[in-house]
């Protein structure tokens, strides 16, 4: 046996390849999509409650529709497309009442069943719960008692609900069980437990309670106990009427209603098939324009018309594919052989090459416009040499940030010397001092180092990725170059930096970010003293001030001007470094109609569109 | 034990041959017969062969001339490898041979050329100095212009190449000394023992291999970041370059061992090593001595196949922040600058193409130089012309 | 021979427990977690999202907890692909990392082992420095650059292929060229190598001697003893391979576990991540066991232990 084994050992190979190439030969081929674009990663999950990306938010504002829409080019919240059909707002700005459009619905594919206002309370309630572990909870937190309901916080005196150990599936969240409503007459700690005992005023009169599966004689079992959603600020008032209440007037709280995480879930879905089961192509009720037709993990999503979408006749593309490309260049490689209609993303080394490819064409496929993101540096402000004003300002000073984003970026970014982004109406940048070497090396001798004399080495931290590096590597040139201060580069893969960030261990890190609405304040209100994303370790009690002043400030005016004294400071201490605003890189072919480049770099896909004529024109001609 | 020893009957049950030997066998004229003879040793050997190897000859010269060239790059007139230039970026190949900037260090003194030289060259080292010094004394400011273009901030490859060699070639050679040294060995010796320690020895192996490589890397970053380890470190002058050859030692004697395990646990059954149990030696010797030539041939050639991988995994190591740090330069960051200067759109070709010559120019020699040694050191090949 | 798969397999469980082990230890002392993005979460907002995946509990009870999921094979939910169970996740994607696997190997085994047999049987002649230089090449060019270089010449100059994908045939033969070619030059070598060694032999002269014709000295006897370099190369290589290669599926946007892995390191998701290793030792011991069984089978001498 062994000998006849032997001589078929180089058999076996050419066997394994003909069985592996039958069994490849044997994939069936899809039918084509009307509309292909690459989607820069594999997305979280299709459950608009628990994720926060750009690539999921291009998926689920294709499957769901929240309750404002937005225009595809201004990016006003509008009526004209979401589930509500009018809203009016209390002269306080504070209470909202929506009204819903009775043409929405919810679909299974086959049978429809009405949106009604309840929906969006349980849908917000469910991504609040703790439970549910929703990133994006925060942005519900403008609503009355929400953030005490995410928390978990229960005061004594505060109504509360407490939820029994009977679900009927223990391994889900909904449906829940048992929910006894009260209000909380004491809460004892106890010495050898974690777990709180709370004393609980009921219809039932008192009793006591603990979050603990096995409780002690005399006290109850609960699942959860937890600020009384009751008296959360969402109240459906009838099936068709919503009525929103929040802790100050937020001037951008319709825009947030657009906003794809706060779009509405189906509960008899989730209660019947629960998470991750409801979303599953086959089990999916949505209400947006598209639904699942398949899901591959990495490769495709599959998407198909919803025939029973309320604009139904608006949207005009019939099967639309997202594909899981993570890789830039082949990206930019399917478009070019026009596999991709549209790739939000091209590899930096090929930014010139391509704007100048379309330089003195009519359209332009690649036409890179600012959105409302910043690239910054951060500094350690409780760094020994860092903590001098005039230090970070001279490493301010120092920088030319016109080579970089005419050398490194170079898409035509624009650089940065005010932290919110140019475009936001009604606000008045501030901004910070512009390249001055001579100044800058006269900050640092005043700061106590003379020709950086005495200097410690600093240290740039950032994530590993190319661009990252070029950029730093170039800062770090110029400090050298203008100031004559030592600088390291330290990369770290993207966990370990983000750790390192938080904890405090750098010196100057790399740091951006995105607006999650059009407003100032999501970009300022960051810098609050311990906020979770200020991370440079600064505290001004005048910036906290003037933060918390603009969020109950009613004027919008007065609300802008006290935003921009609170930049001026920002600017003024320098915390961080702006370095650049974003703008877009995407790449579309030039027979895709409806597609703007907005604010927010944002492009749903149900206002895209294909001019046929057009792209039959171009698919015979050599340059895409 | 091996246990499995089951051909011939009887070979190494000791003693039983030796029994019939004459008891009036005069060994004293034997043996003083045997020791007029100078054996000739086996590297003396080897060496005089592979000396007649044409090819193997040019290919270490060639080794030893590149790396003779990377110890002495700080004396030879390059451009600065890191000062960046962004209105060059990108610049294709020249063809002059000096470039029209100079280098600006030999009309300065002092303070100004200690800031200018850490500019250019960074913070170096006593015996770098001494060269660059040398150099400025020798060539003046003159630099050879950018045969090899310039890279995204406008650096000159040429200088980078060589200034990445440096690294390179100790990274292979490290590598190439640890799967040597301990691959072998431990291969060599767990192939021989068989049973359970070679059980044990390659279930051994087999974790390696198989726990994420990733993860212990960025927990070796996270250790070595902690403050007190960082304050340790810095104390008793261990560099972060040490920590990085450690790691790459680490993963690259996995695969040796496994390799010469096999051929051992084939060749420890042949004549030859039976031969040499009968006559009574000792395992260690047998291992050295007689097991281990008989694998260098394989040895040699899975080494020179290991030290360009290495050089590209490198380049991952950097990705997650050991190793080479930016704008210090290695040849697999630049073969990975090159990759994404590839486009349909545009193709940088300088940027791939010398970086990917540097390399296989080293591999080609690597390989000569191998097939030489391979010849040269086989035991069956001894005392033939 | 039962007995000693048997043992084997005891062997396999120790090994794939000690992975494991080590394994979990290091994630866990990693910085960074599942829940980790540019924007930080409030405390309690991670405290919830920590709850959720059973992040809170101790250290060693989630070490059992996972443990016992990966004893009973049900490997738990993705933390990052949220939608998915790891299995599924594995169920989608090794099945393509092995089909581009098997075809990349398939290739480099009959173009290695033929190349090195004739530059073996023909050495130094021309056909031997030709087919050894382009070997040398094919290991000293980087898989990545071989894919750039493959798509320029065949995607865009001659268009004869997809430039990325998964789906149809003609999807595999790039991506399966470039993962195949390192690996063909490889073996080309080894089995070069190989067979220098082995021709040298006595019992190859006692069969030329007997006058049997070139290639069934070369394919009975010679390739036989020759192949064991290669085989022991296999091993590791096979279990590689099929569990995919992070940077073709990148470049050839293919769905396989290759990414899947580098993913769910980066992003900490551990459940898929501790899987991802269990499913490669699983592989990668096997493959060894397989190879040191070959041994038996394609080198007489070499006993399996009783």
């Amino acid at each position: 046996m062994a000998a006849t084994l032997r001589l078929m050992f180089p058999w076996i190979a050419l066997c394994g390849m003909l069985a592996a190439g039958v069994w490849a030969f044997s994939f069936q081929s899809l039918p084509p999509a009307d509309f292909t674009f690459a989607n820069s990663t594999e997305i979280e999950s299709t459950d608009p409650a628990i994720v926060t990306g750009a690539p999921e938010g291009r998926v689920i504002y294709s499957i769901y529709e929240a309750l404002l829409g937005f225009d595809p080019e201004t990016l006003e919240a509008s009526t004209e497309f979401g589930v509500a059909e009018s809203w009016e707002v209390s002269d306080d700005l504070t209470v909202y009442t929506f009204k819903l459009r009775d043409e929405a619905c919810w679909t299974n594919g086959e049978t429809t069943a009405p949106i009604i206002a309840e929906d969006f309370a349980w849908s917000w309630m469910r991504m609040l719960h703790p439970e549910t572990a929703a990133q994006y909870a925060y942005q519900l937190y403008y609503i009355k008692n929400a953030s005490k309901f995410n928390t978990g916080q229960v005061e004594v005196g505060d109504p509360v609900e407490v939820e029994l150990y009977d679900r009927p599936i223990p391994t889900q969240t909904f449906p829940r069980g048992t929910i006894l409503h009260g209000e909380c007459v004491s809460i004892e700690t106890q010495e050898n437990s974690e777990d709180a005992i709370y004393t609980i005023q009921t219809d039932e009169g008192e009793k006591r309670f603990i979050k603990n599966e096995n409780p002690s004689e005399g006290v109850t079992a609960a699942r959860n106990i937890l600020f009384d959603f009751q008296h959360v600020g969402v109240k459906a008032l009838n099936e068709k009427t919503l009525e929103i209440t929040l802790n100050y007037p937020t001037p951008f709280f319709p825009k947030l209603m657009a906003f794809y995480p706060l779009s509405p879930v189906n509960r008899e879905s989730i209660e019947k098939h629960g998470y991750p089961g409801f979303t599953k192509p086959e089990n999916l009720v949505n209400n947006g324009p598209y639904r699942i037709s398949f899901r591959r993990l990495r490769d495709r999503i599959r998407l198909v018309k919803n025939k029973h979408y309320w604009r139904r006749d608006k949207v005009e593309l019939e099967i639309v594919d997202i594909l899981a490309v993570e890789n830039t260049q082949t990206s930019l490689n399917l478009y070019l052989t026009g596999e991709l209609d549209w790739s939000p993303d091209v590899p930096v080394t090929m930014i010139p090459t391509l704007l100048e490819r379309y330089q003195d064409l009519e359209y332009k496929a690649f036409n890179p416009q600012p959105f409302l993101g910043c690239y910054y540096y951060m500094l350690n402000t409780t760094h020994e040499a860092l903590q001098k004003e005039k230090v970070r300002r001279a490493l301010n000073l120092a920088l030319n940030k016109e080579e970089i984003v005419s050398r490194i970026t170079g898409a035509g970014e624009v650089a940065a010397y005010s932290y919110v982004p140019p475009g936001i109406a009604g606000y008045e940048r501030a901004f910070c001092e512009q390249y001055n070497p001579e100044k800058a090396k006269e900050l640092l001798a005043e700061a106590g180092y003379p020709n950086a004399q005495g200097f410690p080495v600093i240290e740039i931290m950032y994530n590993t990725h190319e661009a990252h590096r070029s950029i730093a590597e170039t800062i770090q040139a110029q400090w050298k170059r203008t100031l004559g201060i030592n600088v390291r580069l330290a990369n770290q893969e993207w966990g370990s930096y983000l750790d390192t960030r938080r904890n405090l261990e750098y010196n100057v890190a790399r740091a951006a970010w995105i607006g999650d609405y059009v407003d100032p304040n999501t970009f300022l209100d960051m810098f609050v003293t311990d906020g979770e994303n200020n991370q440079t370790g600064w505290s001004n009690k005048q910036y906290d001030q003037y933060i918390e002043e603009a969020t109950r400030e009613k004027d919008a005016k007065k609300r802008m001007e006290i935003l921009h004294q609170a930049e001026i400071l920002l600017m003024k201490e320098m915390p961080i470094i702006p370095i650049y605003y974003y703008v877009d890189k995407n790449i579309v072919q030039p027979y895709v109609t409806g597609f703007y480049r907005n604010l927010q770099d944002v492009h749903p896909v149900q206002f895209l569109g294909i001019d046929k004529e057009k792209k039959a024109r171009f698919t015979n001609s050599e340059i895409r | 034990m091996p246990s499995e020893i089951n051909k011939e009957p009887s070979i190494n049950s000791k003693g039983a041959r030796w029994d019939r030997l004459p008891d009036t066998y005069n060994y004293e004229d034997l043996l003083g017969e045997a020791k007029k003879y100078k054996g000739v040793s086996l590297s003396q050997d080897a060496w005089k062969r592979l000396k007649k190897n044409k090819a193997a000859m040019a290919a270490l010269s060639f080794l030893i001339l590149i790396s003779i060239l990377a110890i002495l790059t700080p004396f030879l007139p390059f451009q600065s490898p890191r000062n960046t230039q962004t209105e060059l970026q990108f610049q294709g190949p020249q063809f002059s041979i000096l470039s029209d900037q100079g280098l600006g260090l030999a009309t300065l003194s002092g303070t100004a050329y200690e800031q200018r030289l850490d500019l250019l060259f960074g913070d170096k080292n006593a015996f770098d100095r001494m060269l660059i010094a040398g150099r400025v004394n020798l060539f003046g400011d003159a630099c050879f212009a950018s045969w090899c273009g310039r890279d995204e901030l406008g650096r000159d490859v040429l200088a980078r190449l060589f200034w990445g060699a440096r690294v390179s070639l100790l990274v292979g050679l490290v590598a190439a000394l640890v799967s040597l040294i301990i691959g072998v060995t431990y291969g060599a010796i767990s192939g021989y023992q068989g049973g359970m320690i070679d059980n044990l020895m390659m279930r051994f192996v087999d974790v390696l291999y198989s726990v994420p490589f990733f993860f212990v890397v960025i927990f070796i970053i996270t250790i070595l970041n902690a403050p007190d380890i960082k304050s340790f470190m810095i104390e008793n002058g261990i560099d972060r370059i040490l920590i990085f050859f450690l790691v790459i030692g680490l993963v690259y004697w996995l695969t040796m061992a496994r390799v010469v395990r096999g051929q051992i646990l084939s060749l420890k059954e042949q004549q030859f090593i039976e031969a040499a149990r009968t006559i009574g030696a000792g395992n260690t010797r047998i291992i050295f001595k007689h097991l281990i030539p008989n694998v260098f041939s394989i040895v040699i050639v899975y080494l020179t196949l290991t030290i360009p991988q290495v050089m590209l995994f490198e380049a991952f190591l950097s990705f997650l922040g050991l190793g080479v740090e930016p704008p210090d330069v290695s040849w697999g960051m630049l073969a990975n600058d090159g990759v994404r200067a590839i486009s349909p759109l545009k193709i940088y070709w300088w940027l791939v193409v010398y970086p990917g010559l540097m390399l296989a120019a080293t591999l080609f020699a690597l390989n000569f130089l191998g097939d030489g040694l391979r010849d040269a050191l086989d035991p069956r090949m001894k005392n033939r012309s | 021979m039962t007995q000693f798969i048997l043992r084997r397999l005891v062997w396999m469980a120790l090994t794939l427990w000690a992975v494991f082990t080590i394994s979990f230890i290091l994630m866990k002392s990693v910085p960074g977690g599942p829940y980790s993005s540019e924007r930080a979460l409030s405390p309690e907002i991670q405290k919830n999202f920590e709850a959720r995946y059973g992040l809170d509990k101790p250290l060693i009870e989630q070490y059992f907890d996972q443990l016992t999921y990966a004893i009973t094979f049900d490997l738990g939910m993705s933390t990052r692909l949220k939608d998915f169970t790891v299995n599924e996740v594995i169920a989608q994607g090794l099945p393509i990392s092995a089909t581009l696997g098997v075809i990349a190997l398939s290739f480099a085994l009959i173009l290695g082992l033929t190349t090195g047999v004739l530059s073996a049987l023909g050495r130094g002649t021309f056909t031997d420095v030709f087919f050894m230089s382009i070997a040398t090449v094919g290991i000293a060019i980087p898989n990545f650059v071989i894919a750039s270089i493959t798509i320029i010449l065949f995607v865009f100059l001659w268009q004869l292929f997809p430039a990325a994908g998964w789906g149809s045939a003609s999807h595999l033969i790039l991506p399966a060229f470039a993962l195949g070619a390192p690996y063909a030059a490889y073996i080309a070598r080894l089995t070069r190598t190989g067979m220098l060694e082995v021709l040298s032999q006595d019992y190859i002269r006692t069969a030329r001697a007997k006058g049997l014709p070139t290639y069934q000295v070369v394919y009975r006897h010679a390739l036989q003893g020759a192949i064991l370099p290669v085989v022991s190369y296999l091993g590791p290589a096979i279990a590689g391979v099929l569990t995919g290669s992070v940077v073709i599926e990148r470049i050839f946007s293919i769905p396989g576990l290759g990414s899947h892995f580098i993913d769910a390191a980066l992003q900490r998701d551990y459940t898929l991540a501790m899987s991802l290793v269990l499913v490669y030792t699983t592989l990668l011991y096997t493959m060894n066991f397989l190879v040191d069984l070959s041994y038996t089978f394609l080198d007489p001498r070499v006993k399996i232990p009783s």
